[in-house]
């Protein structure tokens, strides 16, 4: 079952264009969409959740024509907000099974173990009979991925997880992701560039409404492959190198700048050869996608 | 702390809804001011409208509308931080807790008063300017910014302050407006229940002190004000006034302390180790676990549904009742109606009603308002839950049908309804248990609360998830729901009263034990089908545009709508459009097609309409009635009946008259036919006014007679829109002969009376009754010109289960079918009013020797309800002491049966007929009297059996004054045989309560003040007044002569026709019993409006020996003399008042062992008694036998005086 995004498109009423002739193949497995924050990738997620209504364009998720059959999306989709809230009140096993009823798991008995597996899954069971609003960030979070498990979705969206996160629950949490079963669609979107890499067959860069680049995260880091050079630098030189430079990234390294450049050749004999990440190709689909850049780390 | 005020400023200044704020309190006075959309206080009449008293009111009762402004002002500083998570920041910045508070509750609190303000402004600038709308600006006064200012300081500004404390404590203390809402609801319950108390004598200094708002203690400080003491006095910043400004500003004041003490300014951080500790525990336990996925299945056909239904509907009645605002109202509700019925909730006299279940349900009924709020309030907060709690995403991608959600919304509240009626219903028996009225009606619970209130509040609920799913805001949707309710109020005063434009209209009446609900449930259920057709629609419309996922955008939401629109939302929005129309078509045929439907503009205009085309007629010369004959035959089921009989009408007057005016009932579920015996014509027909001119075919010269034949059919059609007939119902028919059988001539009762109505219909101001001179109204008696004395026959048939009742002696009762016939005559002449009454009865009979053996035997009976024989011993008791007393003193009762009949408690009253008494279910059978209690039903029927005597002895004339012939000698018959029967204590708790009623009475006046012998039906003078002079008259001349002059009177004026007894008559009755030296209490207790001002200043004792003591009072005294307006004005003192001295008597109470008239000529007075027991209180007046606006400072206690050392 794949998911198939045709020319979707979406200009809020403020004027902001959040998805500009979006068209993206999404087969079974995991898929990252990666972009800095206010990339539009909430909003994609959000169309393909349902929540969402584009301008133009459709969506496919193998027969289900996602914009008119909502209901019988809903029925396989499996969904994780960016941001969201729970009852501080209700403990973990109420809300969860509450939410199983209404995935339509309305067989009590059923419910119970499935509520009872996911929680062990997550690691929360110790924690069931605690009120939501005690729980921390990445507890919050694995609660998150619970329930969208329930019941095996053939669609999962995750919208940033992992953001916010301690390495250790980062950590956790993906590799809860990654245990998801192989005939799922997920997709995973995120502004960490290892994310991407360490869980991801599918990807995709996405900046201002525009999908900047598809494909597998090896063959693009193949792509930049031998480009990208790097420099460490004074902190007063950072301008004059950006000038220069089609610098895609930079980092404080020891308190000094260390600049990284995508370029064919290389700059100048000052510039060391850098091996290809990632995080090098995001940086420099951004790069060229926004002039001038703004890139967060 | 500078800073904090600014910001909150800046804040408020920069947000819309601030000056939406304003601009709502500025049009609340506004229009309150400048229209008649409002009327508060005592306005009306003679009562300016801008009067401190009546701006006063006015602005308390718009604070009453604007205390959510104030709850969404002042609740919000603190809890704003939290609710954007600016705590942290704030708090971690160098300010103080109190910097920061005080800041903030000062900011907060500055906005308050500038939107405050408006109240000011609005009210000004609404009373300055002659607004083309507004009729006249009669009753305006010239312009003084103190009639608003007065008002504004000593109520709104400590009201806000109060106010605006608590809903700061619960905002910053609660983080979370619903407490701060629930506070709103509770301080609202306070006015409430302060309300209720401030019905009974004994509880009104509580009422004055409880209620937050202050409404109270300004009731109990202007509530003897008269008219013109309401237009020029300001309302005093002292007494309860000031003790209720003092204790609820102590409150403002506790609770801003109590907040800068408990508010935490510290970081909530709350992740609990407890929990941690053991979860180490149990996580090894599961290392050795296999996870593994449970195969399950997901089902979404209708049964999951319904499970989701279930299951979420559950969910949010849970959440609903677990929250700390529904908790605390909830059991604020519960512990007002305990309240209310242990200390308030009494009747008239402040005498107990025995808590029957529909008592109960009324008590409850009080909170009917608040049960709107918090079902509009909490529909707000359930539209929103998931929303405010950020879980709507992952909600909304749920795989349920959108109807889901919604439906368990709904159910979620409704059960929350069900709750709280529950939790009432168990109250409400409980105290009737404890009352120890253990009668449980559950039919009237279900009705009542179930069907009634629950019906209310689910319809609120529809229309609450109607418009937040419209709108889409929170906020916005409260605001709706609050315009809509106010408008509901505003399109009454432009003419729109059919209930089927007042959302959620439907009532199911007064409930009477005699009559149950009676006719009022088929049009109650029609109406909530039509209400419930409309929500149907609404809720429909709110499924099908309620926001699922995040686009909210109208085109958006259209959109989806269509998308939505399915087959089944489809037949459910035409099906429950059918049943909308459907019933209200019917609705509308039934009241407005096959009834008669006016608003009451109309129905002003049709009486000015009567008046000019027919007032012509008024003085023509016609014949009197003397000889009535009816058939009436009664079908309760159906609550139709016929009447068939004749008039004997005789020509009394020296004219001939050709012409005949009959003024059928106007009534238009009844039809009248007419013919007169020796040929007619029908000269004109006034078809309107179902008035017409007959030609004679032989005119009637005077002296003689003709006989006048008429049909009556009353059949009652479908339902109608409000003021159903309760005079002929299932159980407990009840009617007189004026409403329904055709008079004769012109009928002036139908003008418009009050002087507002007559200016705006363009007609003069008129009198409301004919000079006492007037010949033309000696020459006819208070019961109309139809007729002097009438002889009178009746035939009453009804269905076999009821008993019929007319006036006079039952002479045949026989049974055809399924009917009963009673066949009634009078033996001698009697007034031309009877009534017509049947119902299902138990009779109870006794008899009555009269105490001279010559008269005969006297049967009396009643009639009541089964379940009502809690009193009907001290009815037959009063009956037997009341005949007994009047035929000693005044003459021989002129019948030889008496009899009481109860009616449904509609109407609340006793009225005596000929030899029969209907009695009000209300008044007197329901009734919990105790030993020390006012024995009303004893007392109420005295009064009417006293009617026999006086209204049907002596007949008075129909002008000014005729009442104190009546009402006041009947009030005093009663009067004098209570005191025959009860102790002296019972005696002055209904005096007390007389004066109250009086002195309240004043205050209302519409028009003008009369004196006693001037009264024109005005009940607080002609009863209460009443009462209280002739106890008076009789304790300074004596009961012996006051009943000697009575007799004399009996025996010159009974029994006669014209010309009839007046009130200058009866006064010189009274007059030749009065030495010379007390002619003068004639001329105050009757002739003027007079009232005295008794107070004694010191007290003082001195032991001589243990059986001497000498007392030194002080006392002073002024006497009033008032006009019609209440200007007073002192007059010289020449009076003869008591002067009293109590000792402890040996049950504990104080027992009078001084009372000597003593001759008072100067303002102050001192006296030196000498009494033979030591004295506890003294003073002048004791027992307030004057009328005296203070009549608790008469008394004072007695201290032993000092040695001069």
């Amino acid at each position: 079952m794949n998911l198939s995004i045709q020319n979707l498109s979406k200009t809020y009423p403020n004027g902001v264009q959040a998805l500009k002739d979006v068209n993206l193949e999404i087969p079974v497995g995991m898929f990252g969409l990666l972009g800095p924050n206010g990339a539009g990738k909430s909003s994609l997620m959000r169309t393909i959740a349902t929540l969402q209504e584009p301008d133009t364009g459709s969506i496919q998720l193998g027969d289900l024509n996602v914009l008119t059959q909502k209901t019988e999306v809903r029925k396989v989709l499996g969904y994780l907000p960016q941001e969201f809230g729970v009852y501080p009140k209700v403990s973990a096993i109420d809300l969860l099974d509450h939410i199983a009823v209404l995935k339509g798991i309305t067989n009590g008995k059923e419910r119970t173990k499935l509520v009872k597996s996911l929680l062990q899954k997550t690691n929360l069971w110790q924690h069931r009979k605690k009120g939501l609003g005690g729980y921390s960030g990445g507890m919050k979070q694995r609660f998150g991925i619970a329930q969208a498990l329930i019941s095996d979705p053939k669609l999962i969206i995750v919208d940033e997880p992992t953001a916010g996160l301690d390495p250790a629950e980062r950590n956790r949490f993906l590799n809860l992701l990654s245990e998801i079963g192989e005939n799922t669609v997920v997709i995973l979107s995120t502004h960490i560039v290892d994310d991407v890499k360490e869980l991801c067959t599918n990807m995709a860069i996405i900046n201002q409404g525009e999908v900047l680049k598809t494909g597998n995260p090896l063959e693009a880091i193949s792509e930049v492959e031998g480009k990208i050079w790097s420099k460490t630098i004074e902190k007063e030189e950072l301008p004059t190198y950006q000038d220069k430079f089609n610098v895609i990234s930079e980092r404080l390294i020891a308190g000094k700048p260390e600049i990284h450049v995508h370029s064919d050749g290389r700059p100048d004999d000052s510039f060391a050869p850098k091996v290809a990440d990632l995080e090098d190709v995001y940086f420099s689909r951004i790069k060229e996608s926004t002039q001038p850049a703004e890139v967060a780390v | 702390m500078l800073e904090f005020i600014k910001f909150e400023l800046n804040y408020r200044f920069s947000r819309p809804v601030t000056y939406i704020y304003f601009l709502i309190v500025f049009l609340m006075a506004f229009l309150a001011t400048s229209t008649d959309i409002v009327r508060a206080g005592g306005s009306g009449g003679k009562v300016m409208e801008n009067a401190p008293v009546v701006i006063t009111a006015l602005m308390l009762a718009i604070m009453i509308f604007a205390i959510f402004i104030t709850s969404a002002v002042m609740g919000v500083p603190v809890l704003r931080d939290f609710e954007h998570k600016t705590d942290s920041m704030v708090f971690t910045t160098p300010v103080s807790k109190w910097q920061y508070l005080s800041g903030k509750f000062i900011g907060s609190f500055i906005i308050v008063l500038l939107i405050s303000s408006g109240l000011l402004l609005g009210a000004m600038f609404g009373q300055s300017f002659q607004w083309p709308w507004k009729d006249n600006m009669d009753n305006l006064m010239a312009f003084n910014f103190m009639y608003y200012w007065n008002p504004y300081v000593i109520f709104v500004l400590p009201n806000l302050f109060i106010f605006s404390a608590i809903f700061f404590l619960g905002g910053s203390l609660g983080k979370k407006m619903t407490v701060v809402y629930a506070q709103g609801i509770i301080l609202f319950m306070g006015y409430l229940v302060a309300q209720t108390f401030l019905a009974e004598l004994d509880n009104q200094n509580l009422a004055a002190i409880l209620d937050p708002f202050g409404f109270g203690s300004l009731a109990v400080t202007t509530q003897y004000w008269t008219v013109a003491e309401q237009n020029t006095q300001f309302i005093p910043f002292s007494g309860f006034i000031l003790y209720n400004r003092l204790v609820w500003g102590a409150v403002g004041i506790a609770s801003l302390a109590f907040l800068f003490i408990r508010f935490n300014f510290q970081l909530a951080g709350n992740a609990s180790r407890k929990t941690k500790k053991k979860g180490t525990r149990e996580e090894r336990e599961l290392k050795d676990q296999v996870i593994e996925s449970p195969v399950v299945q997901q089902i979404f056909g209708f049964s999951a549904q319904l499970t989701q239904i279930r299951s979420l509907s559950w969910f949010y009645f849970k959440w609903i009742i677990k929250q700390v605002p529904f908790i605390s109202i909830a059991l604020a509700g519960v512990a007002f109606v305990f309240i209310i019925a242990f200390v308030g909730g009494t009747g008239g006299y402040d005498i107990e009603v025995y808590m029957t279940s529909s008592r109960a349900v009324d008590m409850i009924g009080i909170f009917n308002l608040f049960f709107i709020i918090i079902t509009v309030f909490y529909t707000g907060e359930i539209v929103w839950k998931e929303r405010d709690v950020k879980m709507n995403l992952i909600y909304d991608a749920l795989p349920f049908p959108n109807y889901v959600s919604t439906a368990s919304k709904f159910i979620g509240m409704v059960l929350m309804s069900i709750f709280i009626l529950i939790m009432l219903m168990v109250c409400g028996i409980l105290i009737q248990l404890i009352k120890g009225y253990p009668v449980i009606e559950w039919n009237v619970y279900l009705t009542s609360l179930f069907g009634d209130t629950l019906a209310l509040m689910v319809l609120y609920l529809i229309l609450g998830l109607f418009v937040q799913a419209l709108v889409n805001h929170k906020f916005v949707g409260f605001g709706l729901m609050f315009a809509f309710y106010i408008s509901m109020i505003v399109m009454s005063e432009v003419g729109i009263e059919h209930a089927m434009f007042y959302f959620g209209r439907a009532s199911v009446g007064n409930y009477s034990e005699m009559n149950n609900y009676g006719h009022y449930l088929t049009p109650f259920s029609w109406f909530n089908l039509y209400w419930f057709g409309l929500a149907a629609i609404f809720y429909a419309v709110a499924i099908l545009f309620t926001v699922r996922g995040i686009d909210s955008s109208f085109a958006v939401r259209l959109k989806l709508g269509q998308q939505r629109m399915t087959r089944n939302a489809l037949v459910t929005i035409v099906g429950a459009l059918i049943i909308f129309a459907g019933s209200g078509a019917y609705i509308y045929y039934n009241t407005n097609v096959l009834n008669e439907y006016q608003n009451s503009d109309d129905g002003k205009a049709d009486r000015a309409r009567y008046e000019r085309t027919l007032n012509q007629y008024e003085w023509i010369a016609q014949p009197k009635i003397i000889d009535t004959y009816v058939d009436v035959d009664l079908y309760p089921k159906s609550r139709d009946f016929k009447a068939s009989g004749y008039y004997v009408l005789k020509n009394k007057s020296d004219e001939t008259i050709d012409q005949i005016h009959i003024q059928k009932s106007v009534d238009n579920q009844l039809t009248t036919a007419l013919s007169f015996e020796g040929g007619f014509s029908v000269d004109t027909v006034y078809e309107d006014f179902k008035y017409t001119v007959f030609n004679l075919d032989s005119p009637l010269a005077p002296g003689d007679s003709v006989k006048m034949n008429f049909d009556v059919v009353f059949t009652t059609v479908g339902f109608k829109e409000s003021g159903s007939n309760t005079d002929v119902v299932y159980n407990g028919t009840f009617f007189n002969n004026s409403a329904y059988f055709p008079s004769i001539g012109y009928n002036s009762g139908f003008e418009l009376s009050s002087d507002d109505d007559r200016k705006e219909q363009d007609l003069e101001v008129k009198e409301r009754m004919m000079e006492t001179d007037d010949p033309r109204g000696v020459a006819q008696s208070l019961f109309g010109d139809d007729a002097d004395k009438i002889s009178f026959e009746v035939v009453v048939s009804t269905d076999s289960s009821q008993i019929a009742i007319a006036p006079g002696y039952l002479q045949k009762k026989w049974n055809e079918g399924d009917r009963v016939y009673y066949h009634y005559k009078m033996d001698t002449p009697m007034v031309n009013f009877y009534s017509i009454i049947s119902a299902d009865f138990v009779v109870i009979k006794d008899t009555w020797q009269p105490p001279v053996d010559t008269l005969p035997e006297v049967n009396l009976e009643i009639y009541y309800n089964k379940g009502h024989e809690y009193n009907t011993e001290r009815m037959m008791n009063g009956m037997k002491e009341a005949l007994t007393y009047y035929t000693k003193n005044f003459s021989p009762y002129q019948f030889r049966q008496l009899r009481i009949m109860e009616f449904p408690k509609y109407r609340s009253f006793a009225q005596s007929f000929a030899n029969t008494v209907p009695f009000s279910e209300g008044i007197g059978f329901i009734q919990n009297i105790k030993t020390n209690d006012v024995d009303l039903p004893f007392y109420v029927t005295a009064h009417e059996v006293a009617h026999q005597w006086w209204g049907h002895q002596v007949t008075e004339a129909g002008v000014k004054g005729n009442a104190m012939l009546s009402e006041t000698l009947s009030q005093y018959s009663a009067l004098m045989v209570m005191k025959k029967n009860f102790k002296p204590e019972i005696i002055k708790e209904f005096l007390k309560h007389e004066l109250n009623s009086y002195l309240m009475g004043r205050t209302f006046e519409q028009k003008k003040e009369m004196p006693l012998y001037q009264v024109e039906g005005q009940g607080y003078i002609h009863y209460r007044k009443g009462s209280l002079v002739m106890y008076a008259l009789q304790d300074y001349i004596g009961e012996d002569s006051v009943n000697a002059a009575l007799k004399r009177f009996n025996e010159d004026w009974a029994f006669k026709d014209a010309p009839y007894p007046t009130s200058k008559d009866l006064i010189s009755y009274y007059r030749e019993v009065t030495p010379d030296s007390l002619q003068y209490i004639i001329t105050d207790m009757f002739e003027t409006i007079t009232l005295f001002e008794n107070k004694t200043t010191e007290a003082e004792y001195e032991k001589v020996s243990d059986t001497e003591y000498i007392v030194d009072l002080d006392v002073s005294t002024i006497k009033y003399q008032a006009d019609s307006l209440g200007n007073e004005e002192a007059q010289e003192l020449k009076d003869w008042i008591d002067i009293g001295v109590f000792a402890e008597g040996s049950d504990g109470k104080d027992s009078l062992i001084y009372l000597q008239k003593h001759k008072i000529s100067q303002e102050e007075n001192s006296f030196t008694l000498t009494v033979g027991a030591e004295p506890v209180k003294a003073g002048i007046d004791p027992i307030n036998k004057l009328i005296d606006r203070n009549p608790k400072d008469n008394v004072k206690s007695v201290t032993e005086k000092e040695e001069a050392i």
